[in-house]
């Protein structure tokens, strides 16, 4: 699509009478509060407080999200009829984006309605079945009653495990409880993949073996910090409000571990902080080499660990005897690594890659540099330990998932952080949380499984290149280009659909569910995709059949952000065409199939079913349901009412409430006169600070309330031998001419780059991918900034079995490959060059996930995932470098920007 | 106050033969009222790229306003000046030479430059914030928004949701006009509102 960005000197106000919504941003967790305006055309409102709905009279003062500039205005359909829209961060918040603060993503949301005169007008209209190869228009019925009798046929045939869906994790707990219902507890298919992995379980799973939930704090933790140690992300690039409103703003030092020197990070160091500027795929070395300083000098947090870190004997009687068969139970458990902190520290002062000289060495970062790290985050000031919080996200997970974070999380509980306001550890996260699983996923039934008693989740890329996988629906997600090794990906997908000789030639009803039936019978996949726009190539080529959804703005939903804060997002405008929520589609396949409990009237029957679902878990917003029936309220209802501010989960029901003001005024609480108590929020988890009173009503207090999230309620410390990452990691490393090529969004497309495609301003400022290099590599190349450059990797691992591990090691890449379950693909990727010292000599940084034709950096990363967690290494791709011509932007002085993001 | 148009800088039409024609540019700055939209082609003639010169922009009815001279400007070195209205509030801009060519740039470098001083994300002022390297406004003191005034003030990185608005210059001999505004000026909903009041 080609976009044209004019660039305006006005924007329309809504009149008084201008209908009003509150919502969330669509984008990144920290999910900002937003005012929704809708209006019909002809009928602005003006510049005096009687004249706008916005109740202002301009011109306004500084710092209000109560202005808007041109492209926070769009138009929507409402009620069938044209209308304008404007969305504006929540001028009168006074949590997560106080006073109207916001990003660039969520400043233009407006830009987001599908408006039919508009760049969103390839919004998905209609089912369609590909005919000849072409999309044709069917009705729901059909394509409802063909999927549902093509199912029945696979699942009878093939069995449970080749029926299998890949979907978003994250977009409302409406719809992923649909999907999981339908997946896990009426098909209960192992087969089942979130949108960032080949399969389910924790993201970071050694920061949950730890005890630690991964979204433990709340956004005044940051602030409240004296030190951030901050792990392979930039909150200033994608947790824009979260850096600019709470971390920023609370004087903390920063210290951000990066291959790269981002915006933030040229920030915090300006202003006394620190960038541990590191070699891909190290982490683990350096927190090893941190911990060891600490220990050896006496700065750890003694008192805490004596407190609150568990011994032998808490690791062994508290994880049982039992079976072990979880993932947590045998990681803990098993010797290798967890450790009480004698052991912890005997092993850390015992390991050579703790060692200061040779984890400089390897991590590439300077000594002097490594303890001054130490020096911020544990040495005691004035007697005392300071207030150390801890980060991570992708770049650290994405690239030694299990070593990584077993390795972070341990230096963290060593500084006394976890259970503290101020002292947190906690994922920074990427999407917000919209899970809500109606069952467990079914690891029982899963292919995979390590050596011993220890079944492990599926990985559904390998179970799709095995030929296993007969029927695929794809919900939100492009699956290939999310994944590794995607260009060897889309062989496979096309070689199980397209290139498979079963290909419907007419909608009949017959025809397509018999030849449907005999491609999945031939050893073909059918394939479903189900979205709000055409995505390439999954949907444009591949799918046999497409559904169009609608989504935000378009219903009632609800999810949560980074802290938990449950909101709901408002309907405010129409879906196109026949689109409908996810949950429907769900609904309408269960019921052909014969499940039961899928007969919901709407939206809100969703969320108050589901709530059941979440009772024991951190998102637990039960009681405020109970609440709400109690006092003849619908669950969304009570919740529009607390609009932007929402409530923090796990909701609790108190008769009168045990914590101060000030904390129900952050958590959010609601109070009716109707019956008595209220429904309070939670502010943190393992919080040593609160004090729950006495469960009451609904209410459920769970242990990692106010202690960790283990049997004996205290932090687990784990050791990360390095020998199990070791062989791959040297099997990957750049060989003569290739470099490392890490990855990453910048601020501006961070989570919104489908609806960016369709956005002017923002085409205007990244009209394609792009690559970070650096001078000295750009030099010898012969690459200036605006230069069209190819990114090509021929040895590209794939691991191809290894379904089932017996002995010790067989798990290990060095078995895997003499075992023969390794193969080699190869992948490319194109973008343009920006000349830049912020990356590291020998390593360049490119756009993650570009959906875009020949614009995907996946193409270039191993598909071979940590054997302990089945999580992908993202970040560690590697490919040759060469121009391959100018690009338009390098002589245009409207089309994208040369100068560096570390001008601070 | 708007410009008075000076009718022998019109060109005779092809269309109405014998009769002056106004060119679209020249009808923008004549125009008292309305938003006009024309081509940056049009707007900065022989002054942008061949592949930009067909790019439509809007701009609105502005005064025409003496903001310096040409003479007097050091390189990266930012004037304030006041530009659409009289008051600092939210007319603030800044006048400088860039000193390489930069969309929009008048004088004989095609370097000299102006825009809005306030942050087209949420206002703060950017005053005393210009990096003379890479030629870029900010970073913002509020949220660290940093614009290109290379290119028209694209957004380098941050929040803004649009570029830092241009004002529109022309020369006349060594006297450097502002004629117009591309972009809205935070604070208001329309930047005459900073004209009118």
């Amino acid at each position: 699509m080609t976009i044209k960005y004019e660039p305006k000197d006005r924007v329309p106000l809504p009149p008084p009478d201008a209908q009003v919504a509150t919502t969330v941003c669509d984008y990144c967790i920290v999910g900002c509060g937003y005012k929704v305006y809708t209006w019909p055309e002809g009928r602005d409102g003006g510049p005096t407080a009687d004249e706008n709905a916005l109740g202002v009279t301009f011109p306004l003062p500084m710092l209000t999200g109560a202005w808007a500039s041109p492209n926070q205005h769009g138009y929507c359909v409402k009620d069938g009829k044209k209308h304008n829209v404007l969305v504006i961060s929540d001028p009168d918040a006074t949590v997560v984006n106080r006073k109207g603060n916001h990003s660039i993503r969520g400043g233009m949301l407006a830009k987001k309605c599908y408006d039919p005169e508009g760049h969103t007008r390839d919004r998905l209209k209609h089912p369609m079945i590909r005919v000849n190869g072409a999309l044709a228009p069917v009705s729901w019925e059909l394509a409802i009653e063909v999927m549902a009798k093509v199912s029945r046929h696979i699942i009878d045939t093939h069995g449970v495990s080749s029926w299998g869906m890949k979907t978003f994790s994250y977009q409302y707990f409406e719809n992923t409880y649909a999907i999981s219902k339908l997946a896990f507890e009426a098909i209960q298919t192992p087969a089942y993949a979130p949108h960032d992995k080949p399969g389910p379980g924790n993201d970071t799973a050694g920061i949950d073996d730890a005890g630690i939930n991964t979204f433990s704090a709340c956004n005044e933790d940051w602030s409240l910090a004296d030190v951030i140690f901050i792990s392979g992300t930039d909150p200033w690039e994608t947790k824009t409000v979260l850096f600019t409103e709470w971390m920023m703003t609370g004087g903390a030092k920063m210290i951000f571990v990066l291959p790269r020197k981002s915006g933030g990070a040229a920030w915090a160091e300006k202003h006394g902080g620190l960038i541990l500027q590191i070699i891909p795929g190290t982490d683990t070395i350096l927190h090893l080499a941190l911990a060891r300083i600490i220990l050896e000098n006496g700065w750890q947090d003694q008192e805490f660990i004596e407190k609150h870190i568990a011994n032998r004997w808490e690791i062994d009687s508290g994880f049982g005897r039992g079976t072990r068969n979880t993932p947590w139970q045998w990681r803990t458990t098993w010797g290798k690594f967890g450790a009480s902190y004698e052991q912890y520290r005997a092993w850390i002062l015992a390991n050579p890659h703790a060692e200061l000289a040779k984890a400089s060495k390897m991590t590439g970062i300077p000594a002097d540099q490594i303890m001054r790290a130490a020096e911020m985050m544990a040495k005691p000031v004035d007697g005392v330990h300071p207030r150390t919080s801890f980060a991570l996200e992708k770049g650290n997970y994405w690239s030694n998932n299990y070593l990584n974070t077993t390795s972070f999380a341990s230096l963290a509980l060593i500084n006394g952080a976890g259970n503290r306001p101020g002292r947190v550890v906690s994922r920074l996260g990427g999407h917000q949380r919209g899970w809500m699983g109606a069952a467990d996923y079914p690891r029982i039934f899963s292919p995979e499984k390590q050596t011993g008693r220890r079944k492990k989740e599926i990985d559904l890329d390998r179970w799709v290149e095995a030929g296993k996988l007969r029927w695929a629906w794809v919900i939100g997600t492009t699956w290939i280009q999310a994944m590794c090794a995607s260009d060897e990906l889309a062989k496979s997908f096309r070689t199980l659909t397209i290139e498979n000789p079963h290909q419907i030639t007419s909608v009949d009803r017959d025809h397509v569910i018999e030849t449907l039936k005999q491609r999945a019978d031939s050893g073909g996949m059918v394939l479903i995709h189900q979205d709000i726009y055409p995505v390439e190539p999954i949907g444009t080529e591949l799918a046999d059949i497409v559904l169009p959804a609608s989504g935000w703005g378009e219903h009632d939903f609800t999810r949560c952000n980074g802290e938990r804060r449950l909101r709901l997002y408002s309907k405010f405008c129409d879906a196109p065409g026949e689109a409908k929520p996810d949950w429907w589609i769900i609904s309408q396949f269960a019921r052909k199939m014969g499940f039961k409990d899928f007969d919901w009237k709407d939206s809100n029957d969703v969320f108050e079913k589901a709530a059941r679902s979440g009772r024991g878990g951190v998102l637990n917003y039960h009681p405020l349901v109970h609440y709400a029936q109690k006092i003849g309220k619908r669950g969304h209802e009570l919740l529009r009412e607390l609009g932007t501010h929402g409530i923090q989960t796990p909701v609790r029901f108190q008769s009168k409430a045990t914590e101060s003001q000030e904390y129900l005024d952050y958590a959010g609480y609601y109070k009716s006169t109707k019956t008595k108590g209220l429904i309070v929020g939670t502010k943190r988890l393992h919080d040593s600070t609160l004090d729950p009173g006495v469960p009451e009503g609904p209410t459920v207090h769970k242990k990692w309330l106010t202690a960790f999230n283990s049997q004996s309620g205290k932090g687990l410390l784990h050791k990360s031998p390095w020998e199990l990452f070791a062989d791959f990691y040297d099997r990957i490393k750049p060989r003569e001419g290739e470099f490392w090529v890490d990855n990453g969004r910048m601020n501006e497309n961070w989570q919104s780059l489908f609806d960016d495609l369709r956005r002017p301003y923002i085409m205007k400022r990244w009209p394609e991918s792009w690559v970070e290099i650096h001078p000295d590599d750009a030099a010898r190349l012969g690459i200036e900034s605006g230069d069209r450059v190819v990114l090509e990797n021929d040895d590209v691992l794939i691991q191809t079995g290894g379904f089932v591990g017996v002995d010790g090691d067989d798990l290990s890449f060095t078995k895997l490959q003499e075992k023969g379950h390794i193969r080699i693909g190869s992948g490319l990727c194109e973008g343009i060059a920006m000349i830049t010292d912020a990356v590291r000599p020998g390593l360049v940084f490119t756009n993650f996930n570009d959906p875009r034709p020949r614009a995907s950096s996946n193409s270039l990363v191993h598909r071979v995932p940590d054997p302990i967690t089945n999580k992908y290494r993202f970040k560690l791709g590697k490919g040759r470098l060469r121009k391959i011509g100018e690009s338009p932007y390098k002589h245009s002085f409207e089309q994208m920007s040369f100068a560096p993001r570390t001008i601070m | 106050m708007t410009r008075i148009l000076d009718t022998h800088a019109g060109s005779v039409c092809p269309h109405r033969q014998g009769a002056m024609c106004l060119s679209r540019r020249q009808m923008l700055f004549a125009s008292s009222a309305g938003a006009i939209t024309l081509l940056l082609g049009e707007l900065f003639p022989g002054r942008v790229f061949a592949q930009d010169a067909k790019r439509q922009v809007t701009v609105a009815s502005y005064p025409r306003k003496r903001i310096g001279a040409l003479s007097e400007l050091e390189q990266d070195t930012p004037v304030p000046i006041l530009y659409p209205g009289d008051e600092e509030l939210y007319s603030g801009s800044v006048l400088l030479k860039l000193g390489e060519p930069a969309g929009g740039g008048v004088g004989p470098g095609q370097d000299v430059v102006a825009f809005s001083a306030y942050c087209s994300h949420m206002g703060a002022s950017l005053h005393g914030h210009y990096d003379a390297t890479y030629k870029v406004a900010g970073p913002c003191p509020q949220h660290l928004t940093t614009f290109d005034l290379r290119r028209h003030g694209l957004l380098v990185a941050g929040h803004a949701t649009q570029s830092l608005p241009q004002l529109v210059l022309e020369l006349d001999g060594d006297d450097i006009f502002a004629v117009g505004v591309i972009g809205l000026i935070y604070g208001n909903p329309n930047n005459l509102d900073l004209v009118r009041s």
